[in-house]
């Protein structure tokens, strides 16, 4: 019987053989925090190891500024201070200040992340580097102080299902359709503690964005890991970010052809079409048709779910489509997921056509996503974001946001009600 | 004897002749409110009167904390929403790609205008003295019972005359000449004055310059701050006039003041604001190589296309050694410089480019001061703990000397950056 | 012979949300003493939740408790409230990790999703729960249930206190 990615890549860090189950020791990669809980990760490391103590190795740890950048409270300046001066005193060079972006993103632009990898970070959607083949996790601060002081955690060898998927995408239908459709079909337990190898043509055939995008969802199925092997494209992408040993890895940790898995799902994209994770689940799912015509107050394109060129560029279509002007009636925000992103904007004349339609374009930054930051809601109002959780008051008490494609959600703010993009595309 | 500024405004105003001390009540041409149009509409409606004079009259422009940076943050800005709907006030500003600082957005949508008496709840609505018209900030019960009455009180104030001869030399701006000029006269200098600035150093400054200029007014202590709305003032507003009431006004040359400066600008050289108060100057030699934490150029009194060209100009092509945020003052500023290519500059030094807005300068959002950080600003204030942590330090400066500090991490002379 | 604990129980559904439990509006908070405070604030109906607990109370729940966001704050709310265990049908990956991570237990209890929705345990019963055989008994209804215990690298670390002091007795047993 041959072996699954994710035992392969923990055989790798362990240094041994591992079977499904096993409590095993590896190494770190990467032991990443963010400006949320990347102070309260110092603050324990030196409260434990003292003042003085020295991390297992400066060159495996990166801090990225996101939560809140520019920083929007004392507590929160306070904290990327804190972290500013522990890498300066440990010699920590990775440091994306507020000027970056989105961590997961940042890190992979700068050819940080090679599949295999083992990175840990504070930050729940981690794992949306498994795009790239990376096992990466989000742990709390205590695993990341811990895993400072020698370079390895624990984890359980995790069993491993395979969603297989084939057909391609009608017009107005993209990947975040198939993540919101397989949410709503496994349920926010429906992953529970496992690896997820993605597989089929639609998937060899997607872009980095669109894996990024199906990656970042897992947590809200709650599975530890998902992966894709880097091919075609996105190999050649990474290859010229992170170097020629990315070929090797992608050779040498591969799923083997008779791997066993706990279980085989297989969805078919041809006759998908946009779908909307409704008030106050994600996995309460709904086709957008269904809930068409819903009056909404502010559209938010971006986060690390949706924030890549490639998904502005989609949600920049359907507003050219559409007339090339947002409701007068609804607030709309992009932010994109990096300054790279938001470059790439300006230089393809997006920018200036989404202000042109009465759109605020932000620096990159996780935005509503995470603790107060852009876009947050007030009571009563209902919002439509590319983001990944709606949890019932997440973005402000007494609001209520569907999770949708950046195309349905651009169809929305060119309509001021929710709306399919098809309808606008034709 | 001939009439000052203030006395020809307000007599216009009121409809008879005024004089210094005189208590005149005039109808405001525009009453403008940011964020804290909610808490006003909260006030107005206790009043009892149902409908605000003039809903044509009133202009809400949301930039405080702009997207609302948290959930009561965003029931504020609902708030001004649901008045604005309500009493059908049409000038309101919300967070889209109109927006921008209030104080901008007034210049640049052609309500400030020459002759005109604008209040705003909000102190440096001195502002639009650059455009010719008698401008000031008022508090939010008076902004509350102006929006019911369409009435409001002055008492004629005496009047302060600046004279501004000469020009600049490279790498000095009207931000520094207006430092060095309130920790001569210090921040009660003009107490309830109105100061007129005079002279062809004013002439040959942009509009955007005498904004600065203007905007800073309140630093010292006046009433309101305005400059004679010259062919470029007139230029200016030719397409954009938000109405037809407006009529260039101007001191007369034998008008009394109760103070009188002359300032030749070839004299000025880079200064700063020093912690904690605007009027601790000291000139750049004092102060070169302090260190800071981070770079802030934006705010009202700093954000204009000419202020980002400047700061581009020494940035481009180098690295910021500090945290850098760039807040154009408005989207139509962003989209200018877009256009130009200097956001390419600023994002290749290094910079964050946030949407417009007040950004960090009164502490809402976007660049927070931890304690014992110092920062280098283009805004207007440096109170102690505006920006942050009550142990946070502020130096107040021009759009060039923050691009040079920007660089090297410390307080730097624009002038060998350039 | 093992310590059985007594307390009143706070009954929670399924999926509950890290910012349920704690809110992200409170995140830049870094001393967990500080964290109870805000407990459960944005859960309908359970806002008086960190006015009222007691030490010793219960925190009962359904299927994928603490599911979300990778915040430890949410453990470190109910730790520093007094609670001395999360008794819940399932936990989401990171919440387990956490509350290992910090000696802190959560006991998976089969059945008690289903049990909450058929009101057989409810807001103020008096439970009493033997940790180490996982007996649960509801006093008040009657009813009893059964936690699973943990592997033993978890019990190791949970026993040693949490995996900072894990991992430095470890170190220390090499020198």
């Amino acid at each position: 019987m041959g072996k699954t990615a994710i035992v392969k890549i923990m055989e790798r860090a362990a240094g041994k053989p591992v079977k499904v189950g096993d409590r095993v020791w590896c190494k770190i990669d990467w032991s990443t925090a963010r400006d949320f809980g990347g102070a309260n990760c110092v603050l324990q490391f030196e409260k434990e190891m003292g003042a003085d103590a020295k991390v297992w190795d400066p060159d495996k740890i990166a801090f990225t500024f996101d939560l809140q950048a520019p920083s929007h409270s004392e507590k929160v300046s306070t904290n990327q201070k804190i972290i500013r001066e522990f890498a300066k005193k440990q010699g920590i060079k990775r440091v994306f200040d507020i000027n970056n972006g989105i961590g997961q993103h940042v890190m992979l632009e700068a050819g940080m992340i090679k599949p295999g990898d083992v990175v840990l970070g504070t930050d729940s959607h981690m794992n949306l580097l498994g795009g790239v083949g990376a096992f990466a996790t989000g742990v709390g601060n205590s695993d990341i102080a811990a895993s400072w002081i020698n370079g390895t955690n624990w984890f359980r060898v995790p069993e491993t299902m395979k969603i297989e998927v084939t057909g391609k995408f009608q017009k107005g239908v993209c990947m975040r359709d198939l993540l919101t459709h397989i949410v709503g079909d496994l349920g926010a337990g429906g992953m529970d503690f496992l690896a997820v190898e993605f597989t089929g043509e639609t998937i060899d055939n997607s872009t980095l964005a669109d894996r990024i995008t199906l990656c970042s969802m897992v947590t809200e199925m709650s599975g530890k890991v998902p992966i894709i092997m880097p091919n075609g494209e996105v190999l050649k992408w990474l290859v010229e970010r992170a170097g020629p040993e990315v070929e090797n890895r992608v050779k040498e940790l591969s799923a083997d052809p008779d791997a066993e898995y706990c279980k085989v799902i297989k969805y078919d994209v041809t006759n998908l079409e946009p779908l909307a994770s409704c008030p106050d689940a994600p996995d309460n799912v709904k086709p957008v048709r269904e809930v068409a015509g819903t009056a909404v107050d502010q559209v938010h394109i971006g986060s690390c779910s949706n924030g890549r060129f490639e998904d502005i560029k989609a949600a920049y279509d359907v507003l050219i489509a559409g007339g090339g002007k947002v409701s007068p009636k609804v607030r709309t925000i992009i932010t994109p997921s990096t300054t790279e992103v938001q470059l790439a904007c300006a230089k393809a004349g997006m920018i200036e056509k989404f202000l042109e339609a009465g759109i605020v374009f932000t620096n990159p930054t996780c935005a509503l996503c995470t603790a107060e930051h852009y876009g947050a809601l007030p009571s009563g109002d209902v919002g439509c974001s590319t983001t990944n959780r709606n949890f019932i008051g997440k973005v402000g008490k007494g609001s209520h946001t569907y999770l949708m494609s950046p195309m349905s959600a651009m169809a929305t703010a060119v309509k001021g009600v929710i709306t399919d993009p098809r309808d606008i595309l034709g | 004897m001939g009439k000052t500024f203030a006395e020809k405004a307000l007599g216009r105003a009121a409809g008879y002749d005024v004089v210094a001390n005189q208590v005149v009540t005039v109808e405001p041409d525009w009453c403008m409110s940011h964020d804290n149009g909610a808490p006003i509409a909260r006030t107005f409606k206790k009043i009892g009167v149902k409908n605000v004079w003039k809903p044509e009259r009133i202009v809400f422009i949301l930039d405080h904390a702009v997207p609302a940076p948290s959930s009561d943050h965003a029931v504020n800005h609902k708030e001004v929403r649901e008045f604005s709907a309500e009493q059908g006030i049409k000038h309101f500003y919300d967070v889209t790609s109109d927006g921008g600082v209030c104080h901008q957005k007034m210049c640049e949508e052609g309500f400030a205008l020459p002759g005109l008496i604008m209040v705003g709840s909000d102190s440096h609505t001195c502002t639009y003295g650059a455009y010719g018209a008698f401008s000031t900030g008022i508090g939010r019960s008076e902004m509350a019972a102006a929006w019911a009455t369409g009435k409001i009180w002055f008492k004629v104030p005496e009047s302060m005359k600046v004279v501004v001869t000469g020009k600049f030399k490279p790498g000095v701006s009207a931000k520094d000449f207006i430092l060095k000029f309130i920790g001569d006269v210090k921040a009660d200098g003009a107490d309830y004055m109105s100061v007129e600035f005079h002279g062809d150093g004013i002439e040959n400054m942009s509009i955007a310059e005498r904004m600065t200029l203007c905007n800073m007014g309140i630093e010292f202590g006046a009433k309101n701050a305005v400059c004679r709305p010259d062919q470029k003032v007139l230029d200016a507003i030719k397409d954009n006039a938000k109405c037809d009431r407006w009529e260039p006004l101007w001191a007369d040359e034998d008008a009394v003041y109760a103070a009188e400066y002359h300032y030749d600008l070839g004299d000025i050289e880079p200064g700063v604001a020093k912690p904690h108060k605007v009027d601790n100057y000291a000139p750049i030699s004092e102060v070169k190589g302090t260190k800071i934490h981070e770079a802030f150029l934006g705010s009202c009194t700093n954000g204009r296309i000419e202020d980002l060209r400047a700061a581009a100009a020494i940035l481009k092509g180098k690295k910021v050694a500090v945290r850098t945020i760039v807040i154009p003052a408005s989207w139509i500023v962003y989209r200018q410089a877009m256009r130009e290519g200097l956001l390419d500059v600023f994002l290749d030094a290094g910079c964050v480019i946030c949407n417009p807005g007040c950004g960090p300068c009164m502490g809402n959002h976007e660049g927070i001061l931890a304690p014992e950080e110092a920062a280098i600003s283009t805004a207007n204030r440096n109170f102690k703990g505006r920006m942050g942590d009550k142990d946070s330090f502020i130096y107040l400066a021009s759009p060039m000397m923050v691009a040079a500090s920007a660089l090297k991490g410390e307080i730097s002379d624009p002038r060998e950056a350039l | 012979m093992s310590e059985i604990l007594k307390g009143r129980a706070w009954v929670f559904g399924d999926d509950v949300d890290t910012d349920l439990i704690y809110h992200n509006k409170y995140l830049a908070e870094t001393d967990p003493k500080n964290m109870p405070q805000y407990a459960f604030e944005y859960y309908p109906g359970k806002e008086h939740f960190a006015k009222e607990v007691k030490p010793g109370d219960f925190v009962v729940a359904g299927k994928n408790f603490g599911c979300g966001s990778s915040r430890e704050h949410a453990v470190y709310c109910l730790k520093y409230a007094g609670i001395p265990v999360v008794l819940a049908e399932t936990c989401s990956r990171i919440y387990y990790r956490n509350a290992i991570n910090n000696g802190y237990p959560v006991l998976f209890v089969k059945g008690i999703s289903d049990a909450i929705k058929q009101g057989k345990i409810n807001d103020g019963d008096q439970l009493e729960v033997e940790l180490s055989t996982g007996t649960i008994k509801d006093v008040t209804s009657g009813h009893e249930f059964h936690g699973d215990a943990v592997s033993d690298l978890e019990n190791d670390i949970m026993q040693a206190g949490g995996l900072m002091e894990y991992l430095k007795a470890q170190a220390a047993a090499k020198k």
